[in-house]
C-alpha cells in the first residue's frame, strides 16, 4: 500500500501550567497521518499532558493546535472528537456493566424517530470491525473482557466515531507480557489504514520496534523529534535521562540461606484460586513469582497479607500468623499492590496522607497526631524515591503515573517492612525511575529483609530474583534458580498447566 | 485563573456567608445585635452538634438518614426513665444509651448486612420513629421535675447551655476529625475503601464508630430540644434530618466521600441559619422564602460540583 503522509496536527508553542506547576513549556510538534508517532520522557515529563491537550481533556495555556491547517482550540473530548482526535486512556473509560456493542455505540445509536434502531445500530458496529478487522463479541460483558480486549473495544469506539488520530497513553503497562505483541500489531494497522497514532510508553524496546517517529520530552520541555530509525536503546534512554545510564540491574548480595526463613509458607489455598501453596523466604533473598496473568500470583500475595480469606499456615518472623491486614503490617509486612490506583492510593487526599496511612500509630501521642513529625518522615521517604512533587499537599492525583507509583515506595519505606511483597512494583515508571526503584528493592534484600516480587516483566524478574517461583493455573509449577533460571525455563514452566 | 478557582473551592462557603452577615449588618437594624446572634446560636445548637458528626460519617462515603428519628426518639425514651425515676442524669443518660444503640444497630446493618447506608438507615428511621411511639404511649411527654428545663436553658456567661455543649461538641469532632489517627481512617475510607482496607485499616469499624458517635450526637441534640421545649412528642418528622444533612452537604463535604470538613458544615449551618433571620427580619413571604432558599442550596450545590470537576 502506497502511503501518504500529511500533516494532520499542528502544535506551536504550547504550553500548560495547572496553578503553580508549569508541565510543558514551548512545544512545537506537526503529527502525521499514516505513522506512530512516540512521546518518551521521565515520569512527570509531560507525555500524558501533551495527549491530554490533544484530545481536548485539558485546555491549551500557551501557543496554538491546528488540525489540517485551521486552528482549533477544544473545551472538551468531545470537540476534539468532532475533529476526529480521540485518546485511549490508561484507565479505561468504559462502562463495565454494559455490553461491548452498548459500549461502541454509546451517543452513535442510529435512531428511527424516538427510538433506537437496534439492528442497524448492530450493523453499524459490526461494519466497524470489519473494516479494521477487529472482532470482540458484541454481547459480551466488557466487564468481563480481559484488558487486551476491552483496549479494543476503546479503540472500536474511537474509530466508529471516526477519529483520524488515535493517542494511546502506556497501553501495554496494564497488559501481561503475551498480549503486548498483538497491540503493537494493531497499533501499526491503525497507522497503515491511514490514521495518526501517538504512542506514550516507557518499554523502549516497544518503541524501538514498533514506531516511526519519536518525540523526547524532558521537563515539560520538547527535546528532539526523528525518525526512530536514527535512534537506538541507548540513545533513546540518553535523550529521556539526560545522560548515559549504566546497567539495568543492581547487584543483588546473596542471600542469608542459613538464617531462618522471615517468611514460610504451606499448603496455602484458597479453592478455586490457588493450591498447596509452599516456599520459604530467607533474610536477604527476592524471590520473583512469575507466570500469567490470571494464574494466582497476586491472589496468593493476597492471602499472605490477609486481605482474601485462606486455608493453610503462614510463619513470619518465627511465629505462624492468622490476624487482621492491620496485625501483619504491624508485624512487618508490606505490600505494594497490583493496582496503585483501585488498591494503593487515595486520590483525592494529600501526598502526605498517602505515604502515612499504614503508619500513623507511629505519629500518634497522647495529643493526637504529631503533624510536623508526620511531615518530616514522608518527605524524607518521598525524596528518596526521587518523586517529582510541588508540595506535599498536592493530591495524589496531580502527580504523573509513575510518581504516583513512587508513593507507594516512600509508604513501604517508611514502614521499615521485614517482608516486602511488591506486585508489578515499576508499572508505568520510566528507565531512570525503574533503576532506582530496583536499586530499593536490591538495597532492602541487602539489609535482610526479604522480598517477594512479582512482575509480569520477565526481564524484570529474572534481572532481580535470587530464585523463582512459576506459577501455572493456582499451583507453583516449577522453582528456578541459577544457571537453571532462564526465559525459556520461566516460560516453559508458566505454560506448562494451561 | 487556577488560584481564584482553588481559593473558592476552599474558602466559597465562609466568603459568601461574610458576604451574607455584611448584607444583613447594613441592611436590618435587628440582625447584628447580641440578642440576635445569640438566639441565632440556640437555635442552631442542635444542628450543629448532629451535623458535626454527619460530616464524619459522609466523610466515610455513608449517609445517615435515621438521624431524623434519633432525634425524636431518643429525648422520648429519657423523658420515659424521667417520669419513672424523677433523676436527670439517669434520663440523659438513658436518651444517650438509646442513641448507641440505634447507632450500633445502623452499623450493623451497613457493616454487616452489606446494606447501602442510604437504604439502610431509611429502613431503621422506620423502626426507630416506631420504638418512640412504644414508648411514649402515642402522646406528648412532659417532665416531672423542675430540673429539666434547665438541660438547656441554664445561662453561663450569657449563652445558653445548649449553645455551650454545642460548642464543646463540635471542637471535639472536629479535633477526632483532624488531628488524630481515627480521623484519617475517616477519610482513608471514604477516599479509596479498599487501598484503605490493604493498609491496615479496619474500615468497619471505622464506619461503625462514625455511626454510633453521629446517633449519640442525635439523642443528645433530641434531648437538649426537648428540654427546651420541655416536652417531646412521638413523630415521623424527618426535617431535622434535612436540615443537618442541607448544612452538611452546601458546607461542600462530598457525598462521594473522602473529602470534607467540619469547619465547612459549621460555616454553612450559620450561612442557612443567618438566611432564615435575614428572611424573617426582612419580613419576605415564606413561600418566597423556600424558593430563594431551594435556589440558594442548588446553587451551592452545582459551585461544588462545578469546582470538584475543574479540579480533577
Ligand atoms: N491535574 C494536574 N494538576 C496538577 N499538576 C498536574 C496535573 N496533571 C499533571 N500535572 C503535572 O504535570 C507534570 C507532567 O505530568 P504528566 O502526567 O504529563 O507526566 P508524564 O510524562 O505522563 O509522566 P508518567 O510517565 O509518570 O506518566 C507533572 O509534574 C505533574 O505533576
Ligand atoms: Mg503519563
Amino acid at each position: 500500500m502506497v502511503q501518504t503522509h500529511d500533516i494532520l496536527l499542528t502544535l506551536s508553542g504550547v504550553g500548560k501550567s495547572f496553578g503553580g506547576t508549569v508541565a510543558l513549556t514551548d512545544i512545537d510538534l506537526t503529527v502525521e497521518t499514516g505513522k506512530v508517532h512516540a512521546f518518551v520522557g521521565e515520569n512527570g515529563a509531560g507525555k500524558s499532558t501533551l495527549g491530554k491537550l490533544i484530545v481536548g481533556v485539558h485546555s491549551l495555556s500557551e501557543g496554538r493546535m491546528e488540525v489540517d491547517g485551521t486552528e482549533v482550540s477544544f473545551t472538551s473530548p468531545a470537540q476534539a472528537l468532532d475533529h476526529g482526535l480521540a485518546g485511549i486512556s490508561q484507565e479505561l473509560s468504559l462502562m463495565p456493566q454494559r455490553t461491548v456493542l452498548d459500549n461502541i455505540a454509546l451517543g452513535r445509536e442510529v435512531m428511527r424517530g424516538p427510538f433506537i434502531n437496534a439492528r442497524a445500530t448492530r450493523r453499524g458496529v459490526e461494519a466497524v470491525m470489519e473494516r479494521y478487522a477487529m472482532h470482540v463479541d458484541p454481547d459480551a460483558r466488557v466487564g468481563d473482557l480481559p484488558i487486551v480486549e476491552q483496549q479494543k473495544v476503546e479503540i472500536l469506539r474511537a474509530l466508529s466515531r471516526d477519529a483520524r488520530l488515535i493517542v494511546f497513553d502506556e497501553p501495554t503497562a496494564r497488559l501481561p507480557s503475551d498480549q503486548v505483541a498483538p497491540l503493537l500489531a494493531l497499533v501499526r494497522s491503525l497507522a497503515d489504514a491511514g490514521k495518526a497514532v501517538i504512542y506514550v510508553s516507557h518499554f523502549l524496546e516497544e518503541i524501538l520496534e514498533a514506531t516511526d517517529t519519536v518525540t523526547i520530552l524532558r521537563n515539560g520541555r520538547h527535546i528532539r523529534t526523528g525518525p526512530t530509525a536514527n535512534e537506538t536503546h541507548d540513545s533513546l534512554v540518553e535523550g529521556v535521562t539526560g545522560s548515559v545510564l549504566g546497567e539495568q540491574y543492581p547487584e543483588v548480595a546473596a542471600p542469608d540461606r542459613a538464617a531462618p526463613p522471615v517468611i514460610s509458607v504451606t499448603g496455602l489455598s484458597r479453592p478455586g484460586v490457588f493450591e498447596n501453596v509452599s516456599f520459604d523466604i530467607h533474610p536477604g533473598e527476592i524471590v520473583g513469582l512469575a507466570g500469567l496473568v490470571g494464574s494466582g500470583r497476586s491472589e496468593i500475595a493476597r492471602a499472605i497479607l490477609g486481605a482474601d480469606p485462606s486455608r493453610g499456615k503462614i510463619t513470619f518472623n518465627g511465629r505462624e500468623i492468622s490476624g487482621s491486614i492491620a496485625a501483619r503490617l504491624a508485624g512487618g509486612m508490606a505490600m505494594i499492590p497490583e493496582n496503585r490506583r483501585e488498591q494503593g492510593l487515595m486520590m483525592g487526599r494529600p501526598i502526605v496522607e498517602n505515604v502515612t496511612l499504614p503508619h500513623l500509630s507511629r505519629f500518634s501521642g497522647a495529643l493526637g497526631l504529631d503533624r510536623r513529625r508526620e511531615r518530616a518522615a514522608a518527605d524524607a521517604h518521598c525524596a528518596a524515591t526521587e518523586m517529582k512533587y510541588a508540595s506535599l499537599n498536592d493530591h495524589a492525583d496531580a502527580l504523573s503515573g509513575g510518581n504516583q507509583q513512587k508513593i507507594l515506595f516512600a509508604r513501604t519505606t517508611l514502614g521499615d517492612p521485614a517482608l516486602l511483597i511488591a506486585d508489578e512494583p515499576t508499572r508505568g515508571v520510566d528507565v531512570g525511575a525503574k533503576r532506582s526503584i530496583y536499586d530499593l528493592i536490591a538495597g532492602l534484600a541487602k539489609q535482610g529483609k526479604a522480598i517477594l516480587l512479582i512482575s509480569s516483566e520477565i526481564e524484570e524478574i529474572l534481572g532481580l530474583s535470587h530464585r523463582v517461583l512459576v506459577v501455572s493455573r493456582g499451583r507453583i509449577a516449577g522453582e528456578l534458580e541459577g544457571a537453571a533460571l532462564t526465559e525459556t525455563a520461566l516460560m516453559t514452566a508458566a505454560f506448562s498447566g494451561t | 485563573m487556577q488560584k481564584t478557582i482553588l481559593f473558592a473551592r476552599n474558602y466559597g462557603i465562609l466568603v459568601v456567608t461574610v458576604l451574607l452577615l455584611v448584607l444583613l449588618t447594613v441592611t436590618t437594624e435587628g440582625f447584628l445585635t447580641e440578642r440576635n446572634l445569640r438566639n441565632i446560636l440556640d437555635q442552631q445548637s442542635g444542628v450543629l452538634i448532629a451535623a458535626s458528626f454527619m460530616t464524619m460519617a459522609i466523610i466515610t462515603g455513608n449517609f445517615d438518614i435515621s438521624v431524623g428519628a434519633v432525634y425524636v426518639t431518643a429525648p422520648l425514651v429519657a423523658l420515659f426513665v424521667e417520669n419513672a425515676t424523677g433523676n436527670i442524669p439517669l434520663a440523659v443518660l438513658a436518651g444517650l444509651a438509646a442513641g448507641v444503640a440505634m447507632g450500633v444497630i445502623n452499623g450493623l446493618a451497613v457493616t454487616k448486612l452489606k446494606v447501602h447506608s442510604f437504604i439502610a438507615t431509611l429502613s431503621t428511621s422506620f423502626m426507630f420513629f416506631g420504638v418512640g411511639y412504644l414508648v411514649s404511649d402515642r402522646a406528648v411527654m412532659r417532665p416531672i421535675t423542675e430540673g429539666w428545663r434547665a438541660l438547656a436553658r441554664t445561662r453561663i456567661f450569657e449563652l445558653t447551655s445548649a449553645t455551650w455543649i454545642a460548642i464543646g461538641v463540635t471542637i471535639v469532632a472536629a479535633i477526632l476529625l483532624t488531628r488524630t489517627r481515627f480521623g484519617r481512617n475517616v477519610y482513608a475510607s471514604g477516599a479509596n475503601r479498599e487501598a484503605a482496607r490493604l493498609a491496615g485499616v479496619n474500615v468497619d469499624r471505622v464506619q461503625m464508630i462514625t455511626f454510633v458517635l453521629l446517633a449519640s450526637a442525635a439523642a443528645l441534640a433530641g434531648v437538649l430540644g426537648a428540654s427546651r421545649a420541655i416536652s417531646a412528642q412521638p413523630s415521623d418528622d424527618f426535617s431535622f434530618i434535612f436540615a443537618v444533612l442541607t448544612a452538611v452537604i452546601v458546607g461542600g463535604t462530598s457525598i462521594a466521600g473522602g473529602s470534607g470538613a467540619i469547619w465547612r458544615t459549621v460555616t454553612a449551618v450559620f450561612f442557612l441559619a443567618f438566611l432564615t433571620n435575614g428572611f424573617n427580619l426582612h419580613q419576605i413571604d415564606p413561600i418566597w422564602q423556600r424558593l430563594i432558599q431551594g435556589f440558594v442550596i442548588l446553587v451551592a450545590v452545582s459551585i461544588d460540583a462545578w469546582s470538584q470537576r475543574r479540579g480533577g
